[in-house]
């Protein structure tokens, strides 16, 4: 075979050799939206249509129900309905002096990027050794927090991050444990404080799962409680936690104007 | 064999050439393609072919093997809860249907390749000990009297309620062989049955040792067909036959385009909402699409060997069954 004619069944062969693979149009994309490659908004990100997000918000939210030990779950709830809202908090965020910062500067709570030692070595009523307490009491770390993958835009993946891994501080600054009862009455603060519809999906059907006596003890007492800072309080996405290590906890919730919890819950739920 | 001039155009036709030059066991064919002033056009065309897909995405054929362990790892738990979900339970029915089909007799020898958490390999023992049982009772009705030796070994329990059949289910994944040893425990199914840790492309086995190689959902997530088919050829006996029960192209339209939503639009979030895994069952639904059609497919059973290659389409053609035979 000469090789002109190589030349010219190889070009002609490379748009076959392509079918193998069966492609559709690339008007079928949204269809088929690939979780990889070109379109990525950030590294984690899985681009999704209406559709997906629709099934996603639904199916997420049944599971959560059904398995409450599904945390990725209230997550990706979170993610898939949260758009407008994740907006309204970053404009906010964006008129605050210290949530501007934070949003310039992305900082991110992990394992890597605390000093442990150095909290540990703080005075004890300080925000940051009370912090770190409440992580050794509940034995709960802030690595446990799953990247956002849902959000369609870069920074408002970064807030909604930001609220996930400030969840933590907003159960010292309330005095909550991590038991049901206290995630509860935090989902209340946080609902109020953030408007965001997980939050307020998980303050109305958490409930459910609640023995008698806790439900009276929530919704008599603690509900209210939560309300009233929620409202009274600065939005707790605008605080540099960061910087704010070393100030004693009774000044920071006055600063926030949140009251002591009505009654300790540890024990119940 | 073919005649080695057809062979090459053959190969030559954009039907899985790329994967048959380079990894050629046949090294005339390569002396056949013509360098000389073209030299420089072999390297690249062979830098190109170490490439391959892995669902949509491009990558190199050595990352490929890892990248679909990983997958089969990480959805090995909840591996049957999603078959049963992704398919409302249709699945079933195909592995029943592929059961149907090989209409084993006992004594059958059956390696199940891929065959991870069992399906196969347990509907296979039900179905001989089921047909065992029957030639049984007919034996009885017919007044035939049972041999001294069946006599004995029925007061001893030592009865082979499978009449000699076994299955060999071999599998590269290690998570989804042990939950395929669990299922096993869990329902029961001792006799008959062993697990082996076997990649497609190289088994295991001796030659000429199985009467049926199967291999369902399983052939699409290997590297190199062509050499799964050749392996395959390689341990069956003559007369043995190959099953294969895997996605294929839908003929019919408006199911292709109900098919497609479906696969792309629910199966990702069923993935992760049950089994917290969305990337895991985004590559199945992709690697569907890059799996070639019944009539490709069937070529590529013929060029590895077996004669009497069909197959039959199920559910629109969302599933094929091919099958060949040893001859």
């Amino acid at each position: 075979m000469s090789a002109a004619m190589a030349t010219l069944l190889r070009r002609s062969l490379r748009p076959l050799r392509a079918f193998r693979g069966h492609p559709r149009p690339a008007a079928d994309v949204p269809l088929r939206a690939t979780s990889h490659g070109a379109g990525l908004l950030y590294p984690e990100h899985i681009p999704t249509s209406l559709v997906q997000k629709a099934l996603l918000a639904a199916g997420s939210a049944g599971m959560a129900l059904y398995d409450p030990y599904r945390h990725d779950m209230v997550a990706v709830l979170g993610e898939t309905t949260g758009y407008r809202t994740l907006k309204v908090l970053r404009d906010q965020m964006r008129r605050d002096p210290e949530g501007a910062q934070i949003l310039q500067e992305r900082p991110r709570i992990s394992l890597a990027t605390l000093d442990l030692g150095k909290l540990r070595s703080l005075p004890e009523d300080s925000f940051g050794r009370e912090y770190l307490r409440f992580l050794d009491v509940n034995r709960v770390s802030p690595d446990t927090r799953a990247p956002t993958r849902f959000v369609d835009d870069e920074e408002l993946a970064y807030v909604i991050q930001r609220y996930r891994e400030v969840h933590d501080m907003v159960h010292t600054l309330l005095g909550m444990p991590t038991n049901i009862l206290g995630e509860i009455v935090v989902k209340w603060f946080e609902a109020v404080q953030t408007g965001l519809p997980m939050c307020i999906l998980s303050a109305l059907f958490g409930p459910i799962q609640l023995s008698a006596q806790s439900l009276q003890v929530l919704v008599s007492e603690l509900i209210p409680w939560a309300v009233q800072n929620g409202r009274r309080a600065p939005c707790v996405l605008n605080l540099y936690y960061e910087r704010r290590w070393e100030q004693p906890l009774r000044a920071l919730r006055e600063e926030l104007g949140i009251t002591e919890p009505p009654r300790r819950i540890e024990g119940l739920a | 064999m073919a005649a080695p001039r057809s062979w090459a155009l053959w190969s030559l036709c954009g039907r899985g050439w790329s994967p048959v030059l380079p990894g050629c066991r046949l090294p005339w064919l390569r002396s056949c393609w013509p360098s000389g002033p073209l030299g420089a056009r072999p390297l690249s065309q062979e830098k190109r072919a170490t490439e391959t897909h892995f669902g949509f995405e491009t990558v190199s054929e050595e990352e490929k093997g890892g990248k679909v362990y990983q997958v089969f790892e990480s959805v090995a738990r909840k591996y049957d809860v999603m078959n049963d979900m992704m398919s409302l339970g249709i699945h079933r029915v195909w592995k029943d249907l592929l059961l149907l089909k090989m209409h084993p007799f006992p004594g059958t020898q059956l390696l199940d390749v891929a065959g991870g958490t069992g399906d196969i390999a347990f509907r296979f023992l039900n179905y001989v000990q089921a047909q065992h049982q029957r030639k049984q009772k007919r034996q009885l009705r017919a007044q035939q009297n049972l041999s001294w030796e069946e006599i004995a070994k029925k007061y001893q329990n030592q009865e082979d309620s499978l009449g000699g059949s076994r299955v060999m289910v071999c599998d590269i994944n290690k998570e989804m062989l042990k939950m395929g040893k669990q299922k096993a425990c869990a329902r029961g199914y001792k006799a008959g049955l062993a697990w082996v840790l076997g990649d497609a492309e190289e088994l295991p086995f001796d030659d000429d040792k199985f009467d049926v190689y199967t291999i369902a959902f399983g052939i699409r997530n290997v590297t190199h067909i062509d050499r799964a088919l050749q392996e395959a050829h390689r341990v069956l006996k003559p007369g043995g036959r190959f099953l294969c029960l895997e996605f294929s192209q839908v003929n019919n339209p408006l199911v292709s385009r109900l098919y497609d939503v479906y696969s792309f639009q629910v199966i990702p979030v069923l993935g992760e909402v049950i089994a917290g895994d969305w990337k895991s069952y985004q590559y199945l639904v992709e690697s569907i699409r890059q799996f070639p059609p019944q009539e490709e497919f069937k070529e590529m059973i013929e060029d590895a060997g077996f004669q009497k290659v069909t197959y039959e389409n199920l559910t629109s053609g969302i599933v094929a069954i091919h099958s060949g035979f040893k001859l």
